[in-house]
């Protein structure tokens, strides 16, 4: 459906300095697959996805679609993007317009559908993403979640062949992005043809049937998710998808102020879509520090999280220490009884205590 | 959309014109008993700008001048106390008119002057055929009978005889006063006074058509340099410096000067009804009124469509991605913005379009569309500008092209950006064509000065088209919020 050979793409930028960001990439993708292309800020995620529908022209390469070239001289952009959608990081909706207009607008224009036609199928797709109620009001007051799942209705109005996803999470407030995710892996279930950069792992994981690795402006490992995730082949693949997000708290003396460790620890659970963990963890956190470790100062508290693994911990590092600070009564059995495992050990510089929750 | 109309501005404009009407008649002056020129020392003169009694005096430092614009003016300032006497010819104010002023003749002036036709310098087939004319009229006792009339409300004298009919071209006339009984636009628009008189029987006698129209007296002059006009008339005085740039035909009349003060005796006190009247029924000036209104509001609205439609153009050479194509468009901006908009539309009307041969209208046309197709230009690209670039990806997502995404999403969300803007410059365009008098048109504030030279009452036609401007601005605004609502 989609092949691209030896693609490249090359800025240049007003103080003269040249980029590459996109080097040598080359893919097929078929009908039907749901393609996740992931990988570290600036490997040319976002540039690939733009230069397949042109809106970033290619330095060089080809890109065939439906077995024609697009890139070729005098070839008929507007008919090709008709049949490949794009819902874009910062939404683009048109502000002008009303959540329905946005929708019926381009299938009136560009399909030649009455506009009764379109207003119909035009609700039939709000009711698929959940905001049938908001057809007539302007998007300046919907919400970053709702006007994500507005975007994709409207890219869904065009009836195409693929849709392509630029980081449609990535700007939105942590407390919306699942229902964003769960309105395109209904679309996934449906069997629509997507390409979604993204950066929720569990989510590429959960819904793609391939995944791009992209690193150093290439498709650095391309396979299916368990290959990809499970086992990964290059080092560069393997670090990336293991890789753990940390929070991390010193704490000198009791000037503390322990309330930002609270919200803090909130934020966190919610951006990696674990809110389930939130409050216990801030209770073991409270009974350590107020209790187990009260006279232990300074000491480091981490908090870390494997997207992949969706294992969380709360590391508690005390320096110069070679014994654990941890008394051994009924107390501390009781926390050993609400998690998963309590690990004590010495490190290089001192001691910690890892406490890895259910 | 709902549209909103401030009333802030209503409440505003309506303590303005309640303090207008509060000060009318009040009279400041405190009359000086004169009787000669030697009595002027200590003194403040008015007189108009740039005459022969401007230059007598202006060297004098005992005197204090007060430069005024039209005769009208110099009257209200004599009556609100800003100058003790002012000076002017004689014929200006005829006894009735000046028992409506409430002003006097205190003495007439020592020196006597000539008064003839300016024409263009070199001009000699048109002078000598005037001369000719002159004393023919001279010789049968018309000339006498004319002026008597005018001066005096005599019977009028019957058609000149004879003739020498050429061409039926126009006589293109011009003068610089507007006021009885020399030249003015008396019952039914027609121009009336003893040099307009002259004249019309001349252009008669010689077969042409007449066409006069009123100008301040240096841009008369300036018009007639340019071959604008053929004959300028103002009650002119043979003067030497004068025969420098013009040359003059045979004198007419023997003029000496007037000193007018205030009439202490006099007891007219019009009624506010009878101002109203006068000022506005009274050989119905009204039409004057009206014509000037349609003519502001032909060049406004003409101008604000051929500068919207140039506006495009500045709007598209200020996008276009050639560095070129930028720095021309800019390079005009700072030309059109550095230019005071009076100066250029002189600039445009005696000099680049002088030998095109079009009327003053569409002159103040074109020049107020080049000011205002920057103006709009600038507002619009700044506005397209404004408008995220992801709105224009998102239409070409969709499968628009890139024409079709900018007149269907682009523009109209900058359209609603830069309306109220595009707004307040066509209120300033309108605002700014108060100044197409200086190219003798007929505006609605050149009528004010019409009237007002005829009635000499500032008041009521300053208050009349203060109410006119503000409604035409109101509903310019009112218009394109329609259209923006559409």
């Amino acid at each position: 459906m989609i092949s691209i050979r030896h693609l490249s793409k090359t800025f240049h930028n007003p103080d003269g300095s040249v980029v590459t960001v996109l080097k040598d990439v080359n893919c097929d993708i078929e009908k039907g697959e749901v393609i996740s292309i992931i990988g570290p800020s600036g490997t040319g995620k976002s540039t690939l996805l733009r230069a397949l529908n042109m809106l970033e022209p290619p330095t060089s390469g080809e890109i065939w679609v439906d077995s024609e070239n697009i890139m070729a001289r005098g070839y008929k952009l507007d008919k090709m993007r008709r049949k490949m959608g794009m819902v874009f990081q910062s939404f683009n909706l048109f502000e002008h317009m009303t959540v329905l207009e946005n929708i019926t607008y381009a299938p009136v224009r560009l399909l030649n559908k009455t506009l009764q036609e379109a207003s119909a199928e035009g609700m039939e797709l709000l009711k698929k993403v959940g905001l049938a109620q908001k057809a007539d009001v302007y998007p300046e007051s919907l919400s970053g979640g709702q006007k994500q799942r507005v975007a994709i209705a409207r890219a869904l109005s065009m009836h195409p062949d693929v849709i392509l996803f630029d980081e449609p999470t990535s700007a939105l407030d942590p407390t919306m992005v699942g229902e964003v995710l769960s309105v395109i892996r209904q679309l996934a279930k449906d069997g629509l043809t997507m390409l979604i950069v993204t950066h929720e792992m569990r989510f590429a994981r959960d819904v793609s049937t391939r995944i791009f690795f992209m690193n150093e402006g290439i498709i650095y490992e391309d396979g299916t998710p368990e290959q990809i995730f499970e086992h990964p082949q290059r080092s560069a693949t393997k670090a990336f998808v293991n890789r753990i997000q940390k929070l991390v708290y010193e704490i000198n003396d009791d000037s503390f102020d322990y309330l930002q460790i609270q919200t803090g620890l909130n934020r966190f659970c919610i951006k990696y879509n674990i809110p389930e963990k939130a409050d216990g963890a801030y209770s073991i956190i409270k009974e350590m520090l107020f209790e187990h470790l009260s006279d232990i100062r300074p000491l480091t508290l981490r908090i870390t999280h494997a997207d992949l693994s969706g294992e969380t911990a709360l590391d508690f590092m005390v320096e110069g220490l070679t014994e654990s600070p941890l008394p051994h009564n009924d107390a501390v059995q009781a926390i050993r009884s609400q998690v998963k495992s309590i690990i004590e050990e010495p490190t290089t510089r001192g001691f910690r205590i890892k406490i890895i929750l259910k | 959309m709902k549209i909103r109309i401030n009333k802030a501005p209503l409440f505003l404009f309506s303590a303005v014109i309640t303090l207008m009407l509060l000060s009318c008649g009040q009279d400041k002056a405190s009359s000086s008993e004169m009787h000669s020129e030697a009595e002027l020392s200590g003194h403040t003169v008015s007189t108009t700008a740039g005459n022969y009694y401007d230059n007598k005096y202006s060297a004098r430092e005992d005197i204090t001048m007060f430069r005024v614009n039209t005769e009208a003016d110099g009257i209200q300032a004599v009556r609100q106390g800003l100058a003790d006497v002012h000076v002017t010819d004689e014929v200006t104010f005829t006894p009735e008119l000046r028992r409506q002023l409430g002003i006097r003749l205190a003495f007439k002036g020592e020196e006597a002057f000539d008064v003839a036709f300016a024409v263009r310098k070199g001009d000699d087939q048109l002078r000598e055929q005037m001369d000719r004319f002159i004393a023919q009229l001279k010789a049968d006792g018309t000339l006498d009978a004319i002026l008597s009339h005018w001066l005096e409300d005599t019977p009028a004298p019957g058609p000149v005889k004879g003739g020498e009919p050429g061409a039926p071209t126009p006589l293109r006339c011009i003068t610089g006063v507007s006021m009885a009984p020399i030249c003015y636009i008396g019952e039914g628009g027609e121009w009336m006074g003893m040099d307009a008189d002259i004249l019309k029987r001349f252009a008669a006698w010689s077969g042409r058509t007449f066409d006069m129209k009123f100008q301040d007296l240096g841009s008369a002059m300036i018009a007639l340099s340019t071959g604008q006009c053929d004959v300028v008339c103002a009650c002119l005085y043979i003067t030497d410096e004068r025969k420098k740039s013009v040359d003059f035909t045979q004198p007419y009349y023997l003029c000496r000067a007037g000193y007018f003060v205030v009439d202490k005796e006099s007891t007219s006190q019009t009624g506010f009804a009878e101002r109203l009247k006068m000022n506005l029924v009274t050989e119905s000036r009204w039409k004057l009124i009206t014509d000037g209104l349609w003519e502001t509001v032909k060049i406004t609205v003409l101008a604000i469509l051929l500068g919207t439609l140039l506006g495009a153009g500045v709007c598209a050479m200020l996008r276009s991605r050639r560095k070129w194509v930028n720095k021309t468009v800019e390079l005009y901006g700072a030309f059109i913005q550095g230019i005071p908009t009076l100066v250029l539309l002189l600039v445009m009307f005696y000099v680049i379009l002088a030998s095109a041969g079009l009327s003053g209208t569409v002159v103040a046309i074109i020049t107020f569309a080049l000011c205002f197709a920057w103006s709009s230009g600038s507002i619009f690209s700044s506005a397209i500008s404004s408008v995220p670039k992801g709105q224009t990806e998102a239409g070409l997502s969709l499968g628009f092209t890139p024409f079709r995404t900018f007149t269907g999403i682009v523009f109209p969300q900058a359209i609603q950006k830069a309306l109220p803007l595009y707004a307040g410059e066509c209120v300033s365009l309108l605002k700014s064509t108060s100044i197409v008098g200086y190219i003798a048109i007929m505006d609605l504030t050149r009528a004010s000065d019409l009237i007002r030279s005829r009635t000499f009452d500032a008041m009521i036609p300053l208050l009349v088209i203060t109410i006119a401007y503000f409604v035409l601005a109101w509903l310019i605004r009112l218009l394109l919020n329609l259209f923006l609502k559409k």
